[in-house]
């Protein structure tokens, strides 16, 4: 009786587990097609955008990707690309296949930074130590040393200048709302802004 | 000329008017969106720079088959699990309005009004959005306050199918259309080309364009079948017939004009470079058109028996360019077209309607256009046709058509979908001359036409 009590157990857990396997191998599919199809069109090959409006993904946190896509969902991050493009398309994204996209961008081979000149030597000082005269702290601590970023922390290096120079410019004015991200930009001025990109970007 | 001062503060008024009546008599709560933009969920910006001129993700959307949605849809699945039904929750229907007021330099005629007023110009019901998960239909009915009747504007019905080949975004589709390029995907053909919008009281030239430039429109049926390779590589082909509107090549074959025998093959091929915030495309598109029991410029018409009807035929081949700058703050685009046509006038030769056996046409355009923050714009466009001296099939005093003219134009937008737009059109040159083109005293600078006008997309 006891064998068959283990046995009903193991089998039960094993349809469990191979039902779960099933339910993830799908969305995993789901997410693959969503990405190399409709994702494709602005974010790029594998995430690697080619047009400044849209960010790089490959190689970018799974984490972010996730939390982001939920917060387009859900509205609460509203700066106008945002509502433009975002809403509408994260608006019929299940748990599942957001976890899968995050999976998937993140797995892509990321693009590395092209820092180089004085700007960007400049820019590595804030991004490293920060510019306590402007109360900004260093990136590196929540972004890591070599902005690759750190689960809901996104990877910056490697990134379209455009778009993260428009990123901090809405941290500062709260046009994209982030209690941390404003308190950290709020009196950071252009030159700074320019430089960090500097130092981060690749265009 | 002493009446222009007058006349523009009239038309300032007017202008002026219908912006306050807009900005008073719509609540913003209303804020109206198309079908497209009801069924991606996404803003008018993500397609269009300012409406209808397409942005690259719009081209996207275009030669995807109008199919990308992202609301609730209704479904079915056979005993297999293939689907048999995906229905978006919301029909993607959609209204257009524009209602216009012009004021021609001179009445086209002794016995006319040198103003007209237009309400509605014109009113369109669509059908624009996805029908399944590969197909999806733009479909317009369009009340024509010129003519007072209903009927089929531009139509593209798509199949398509998105696949990705060794990394490749590959795009492939069939198009069935009834106006050579309205299924093309920039704004530099002449479907969706420039000016966007016109009055309708303006005067043409004896001809205002190629075949493929709107002779065309509406009264074929094509089906092409194209295919776009990582958003960059167009190519597509297919072949025309005639489709008539209010008459039909079934009955009645001798009272047709202007009808395709067989088939008229039509082909596209176009490359676009995008690169930060630049696109640029370059591109070819071109339709052979033997047309049975043609009519002529100079209003004469052979009408023959369709069973061996006389028929001319025109070769049209154009050029095309498109360059776009597009940010949150600035829009700028620019596009370009030239269309060369070959005319073999055989028939009308025969039947003494034409000087020439073989003509030769020739139309170019080219327009900048600059938006502030999609809201307030200005565009500026220079148009000429030329072709042969042929005084029977153009009936022109000149012997020719020749004629260039030039376009301003200022836009606001208060709204995505709310186009105010004041635009002015001065001819430097009408069917051959500058001066006394029709040998009654008429000058070129007569048609010059102020223009102002209310564009509603909801």
């Amino acid at each position: 009786m006891k064998h068959r009590l283990v046995a009903i157990l193991v089998a039960g857990a094993c349809l469990a587990a191979s039902l779960a396997f099933a339910e993830d191998n799908a969305a995993q599919k789901a997410a693959e097609a969503k990405a190399t199809t409709t994702c494709q069109d602005c974010h790029g090959p594998k995430g690697d955008s080619m047009v400044a409006t849209f960010p790089r993904l490959n190689g970018q946190q799974a984490d972010y990707i996730a939390a982001q896509l939920k917060n387009f969902r859900d509205h609460s991050r509203s700066d106008p690309h945002a509502q433009a493009y975002m809403w509408g398309m994260a608006s019929q994204l299940d748990d599942s296949i957001i976890a899968e996209l995050g999976k998937y961008y993140a797995a892509q081979t990321a693009t590395q930074a092209q820092s180089g000149g004085d700007l960007a030597a400049e820019g590595k000082k804030i991004y490293l130590n920060g510019a306590p005269a402007q109360n900004v702290p260093a990136c590196a601590t929540c972004h890591g040393v070599q902005a690759e970023g750190n689960s809901i922390m996104p990877r910056l290096a490697g990134q379209h200048a455009d778009y993260l120079k428009k990123q901090l410019e809405a941290f500062r004015s709260t046009l994209r709302e982030n209690d941390i991200m404003h308190a950290n930009t709020k009196d950071m001025n252009d030159s700074q802004i320019e430089a960090l990109v500097s130092f981060l970007a690749n265009d | 000329m002493s009446h222009r001062p007058r006349r523009a503060q009239w038309l300032l008024r007017i202008f002026f008017g219908l912006f306050a009546l807009v900005l008073t008599d719509l609540p913003q709560s209303a804020l109206a969106v198309p079908s497209f933009a009801r069924q991606t969920g996404l803003a008018c910006e993500a397609c269009h720079t300012v409406f209808p001129q397409l942005t690259p993700f719009g081209r996207v959307f275009k030669a995807s088959g109008y199919t990308l949605f992202n609301t609730q849809k209704v479904t079915d699945i056979d005993r297999s699990k293939q689907s048999t039904l995906s229905l978006s929750d919301l029909p993607p229907i959609s209204a257009m309005i524009m209602a216009g007021t012009s004021d021609a330099e001179k009445a086209n005629d002794p016995n006319s009004s040198k103003v007209s007023t237009d309400f509605p110009q014109q009113a369109s019901l669509f059908y624009a959005g996805r029908i399944s998960d590969n197909m999806g239909a733009y479909f317009q009915l369009t009340y024509d306050d010129q003519s007072g009747s209903i009927g089929i504007d531009n139509t593209d019905i798509r199949f398509a199918e998105v696949a990705n080949v060794d990394g490749h975004n590959v795009i492939y589709g069939i198009s069935l259309n009834n106006n050579p390029t309205v299924q093309d995907l920039w704004n530099s053909t002449p479907a969706w080309g420039q000016p966007f919008i016109n009055s309708p009281t303006g005067q043409s030239p004896a001809i205002p364009g190629a075949q493929i430039e709107g002779a065309l429109a509406q009264v074929v049926a094509g089906l092409t079948a194209y295919t776009y390779i990582d958003n960059s590589l167009y190519i597509e082909a297919g072949v025309y017939r005639s489709a008539l509107q209010g008459a039909s090549v079934a009955d009645n074959g001798n009272t047709t004009n202007n009808i395709i025998s067989g088939v008229a093959p039509y082909w596209r091929a176009a490359y676009e470079f995008d690169w930060g915030k630049n696109s640029w495309e370059f591109g070819t598109f071109g339709i052979s058109a033997p047309l049975e029991n043609p009519t002529t410029p100079a209003g004469n018409a052979i009408n023959n028996s369709l069973q061996n009807a006389a028929t001319d035929r025109f070769l049209d081949v154009g050029l095309d360019s498109q360059y776009q700058f597009i940010d949150d703050e600035n829009q700028i685009s620019i596009d370009a077209r030239w269309t060369h046509e070959n005319q073999n006038l055989e028939a009308s030769y025969l039947a003494g309607f034409a000087t020439n056996r073989t003509d030769n046409f020739d139309s170019a355009n080219a327009t900048v256009s600059y938006y502030w923050h999609r809201k307030v714009g200005a565009s500026l466009g220079l148009f000429t046709v030329s072709g042969s001296n042929d005084p029977l099939y153009l009936g022109t005093i000149s012997g020719n058509s020749n004629s260039s003219w030039g376009m301003a134009e200022i836009d606001y937008l208060p709204w995505l979908n709310v186009k105010l737009g004041l635009q002015y059109t001065a001819f430097m040159r009408f069917d051959g001359a500058s001066s006394n083109y029709d040998g009654l005293g008429r000058n070129a600078s007569d048609n010059n036409l102020l223009y102002g006008y209310l564009w509603l997309a909801f």
